[in-house]
């Protein structure tokens, strides 16, 4: 392994300073390392190695926040396990807080303290990108969004092409010529965001949540540049690229004077933009900002969609992604949501806020160095599936949908995986 | 006043001094400053956060864990007792007011069971190789030095009359002392800072309070 730069090693560290508020200081602070977390963990729970248990995490940035920050931690270090930030504990680092968490915060609930586990995990993740040591893959995620304005690079010209394929499928399935995916107008009332996976893998659910806008007939648009709703910069700890990725697309909602910033079906990318972008740029945004699922729960309170349950009447179940639900507050809103689309609902067990992640957040799903713990951990949320007996699976996610998606063909499940637009769009009375 | 009195008085003002910093640090600092709009009721999280969400039906880490989750919390309360009765014992130097024998007999055994309770939460740690394997040094001084001052205390309250025991008493109510601020035990200050701002977190999202 390459030596640390010391001047990357002391930005490092300074993160661990930071006093700007109580937050860190009281979580660095907390962790008794009692170890009841552990079964929160999906990791533990499927591998059951010690070094799994969110306390493990925890301790790794709490025990070189004490050797640098704390009285015995600098004079006995050795009594309180207070470690230097060198290269090998470093290596460490990687391979807890990028390889074996996804941020879902499930332990975070669970702690008998109430230490924010994701949060110093996070932390830890801005040491590392400080001093160079994103894994590779994450990085060159983060890099394309960076470079080209969205996570998959895919160019402007494949993307406008997608786009006028899909809006000419909608024009066929609403029998409507007039019927559009409007790009680059300005003064919409929803500026609408995409997770590049959309344009690129699956742009049916594109053309649904079209739909939904031509029922409901609002005036909305894409952007052709910045439409990415997601933000790798927030899962590779780098704040730099974060806000980088928040700005162009803030920028380009002002561009095109959208009234309102909808934030497609993304969970991370929800959270980064929701709860992070107005931290990120370091004021409020100046429009009004909310998720696709509390869109589409407007209209059909205000009576502006139509749907019948019936069109959707095999057994469904939900999967919650852990940045909407428990992280974002959005548990009852997605079940009222599906429960007007959907005649028959089975709750996986546990669900909602108590929920486990798919295994796909945190980055891992663009993290090929972890696949196959990946994909283990996923087990869990495999069986969770195939013990509800459910045919479709939902979830108002497309990082989720791709973990899903290859859970279903790795465990044989035999589902169908599909978001919540397009088992709305299913079941729109036009 | 005896030296140990003298002693235990000098650690006390020591301790409570560097938790009073630490609050007033803790204070100074304040909440972090979110700029994104709330959508919950913040004050009903935090509220949330210290009440309900600690109920044992809401945590894995209690109801997967009853047995360790009862001696724990007893553990914590008898912690909390013992700290008590030290404030007691150290005012009482000058007061010399004499506890009631039933009293002290009722309060020691109560210390009597809160440091069994303290032991075996020792003795998991050392015998769980899984737990062992990221425990520290602080680990067990502190789950040692705070059920060692436990049972002392239940000791000094059950026999107020015996000289040996009040010297031992407050020279390992010292050592506690000494180690409270410094060791994991601090985590009894920041325990509801960390409370605090999970309902913080959680109340500004909605998430909590959970119906």
């Amino acid at each position: 392994m390459k030596p640390i730069d010391p001047v990357k090693r002391e930005k490092a560290l300074a993160l661990l300073a930071d006093t700007s508020d109580s937050k860190l200081r009281t979580h660095l602070n907390s962790c008794v390392r009692c170890g009841l977390c552990a079964t929160s963990c999906m990791y533990y729970d499927t591998f059951h190695e010690a070094k799994y248990i969110p306390a493990v995490k925890v301790d790794i940035v709490a025990s070189i926040y004490k050797r640098y920050n704390t009285f015995l931690g600098k004079h006995a270090p050795k009594l309180v396990n207070a470690r230097p930030l060198n290269e090998e504990t470093a290596e460490e680092m990687v391979d807890l807080l990028f390889g074996s968490c996804t941020m879902c915060g499930r332990c975070v609930t669970h702690c008998s303290i109430g230490v924010d586990i994701s949060y110093l995990v996070h932390k830890g993740r801005e040491m590392l990108a400080e001093m160079g040591m994103v894994p590779a893959s994450l990085q060159s995620t983060v890099d394309a969004a960076v470079q080209t304005g969205n996570n998959m690079a895919i160019p402007v010209e494949e993307y406008t092409d997608t786009i006028e394929w899909m809006e000419e499928e909608l024009q066929d399935e609403v029998e409507d010529e007039n019927a559009r995916i409007p790009l680059d107008e300005s003064d919409r009332n929803v500026f609408y965001t995409l997770n590049p996976r959309e344009p690129k893998f699956f742009p049916l659910s594109i053309k649904a949540m079209a739909k939904i806008f031509y029922a409901a007939q609002e005036s909305w648009t894409l952007s052709s540049k910045y439409y990415d709703v997601t933000n790798y910069g927030y899962f590779n700890g780098n704040t730099a690229e974060a806000t980088l990725i928040a700005r162009n697309l803030h920028d380009e909602v002002l561009r095109l004077k959208g009234k309102r910033l909808i934030l497609g079906e993304c969970g991370h990318g929800s959270y980064a933009n929701r709860w992070e972008g107005p931290n990120y740029l370091g004021h409020s945004y100046e429009f009004d900002m909310i998720t696709a699922v509390e869109l589409i729960k407007e209209y059909i309170d205000s009576g502006l969609i139509r749907l019948d349950k019936s069109l959707n009447s095999e057994p469904v179940t939900i999967h919650d992604p852990c940045n909407l639900i428990r992280n974002g507050g959005l548990f009852k809103t997605l079940r009222y949501v599906l429960h007007a689309s959907c005649s028959s609902i089975i709750e996986m067990d546990p669900y909602g806020n108590d929920n486990h992640c798919c295994g796909g957040g945190g980055g891992q799903l663009a993290m090929s160095e972890y696949n196959e713990r990946r994909l283990g951990i996923g087990k869990i949320k495999a069986d969770q599936i195939r013990k509800s007996g459910a045919k479709i699976v939902i979830t108002p996610c497309h990082n989720c949908v791709d973990q899903l998606l290859q859970l279903n063909h790795t465990y044989k499940l035999n589902v169908k995986i599909m978001t919540v637009a397009e088992i709305v769009a299913n079941a729109l009375i036009l | 006043m005896e030296w140990y009195h003298i002693l235990a008085w000098v650690a006390s003002v020591i301790c409570f001094g560097i938790f009073f910093g630490h609050f007033i640090r803790l204070i100074s600092f304040g909440l972090p400053k979110d700029k994104a709009k709330t959508q919950g009721k913040t004050s009903a999280g935090i509220r949330y956060a210290y009440i309900n969400s600690m109920m044992p039906q809401h945590k894995e880490s209690a109801y997967l864990h009853l047995p360790t989750y009862t001696a724990g919390i007893i553990y914590h309360l008898g912690t909390f007792l013992s700290l008590l009765l030290l404030i007691f014992s150290l005012i009482n130097i000058w007061i010399g007011w004499k506890m009631p024998e039933l009293l002290g007999w009722i309060l020691g055994g109560c210390l009597l069971i809160s440091t069994l309770c303290g032991l075996g939460v020792l003795i998991k740690r050392i015998v769980k190789q899984e737990l062992r394997s990221f425990s520290n040094p602080d680990d067990y001084i502190s789950n040692g030095l705070t059920t060692i001052f436990q049972a002392i205390t239940a000791l000094f309250i059950a026999f107020p009359h015996l000289p040996a025991i009040e010297i031992v008493y407050f020279i390992i109510s010292v050592l506690f002392l000494v180690w409270f601020p410094l060791g994991k035990t601090r985590h009894i200050l920041y325990f509801f800072f960390a409370r605090l701002h999970l309902g913080y977190f959680y109340g500004r999202r909605g998430t909590w309070p959970e119906h």
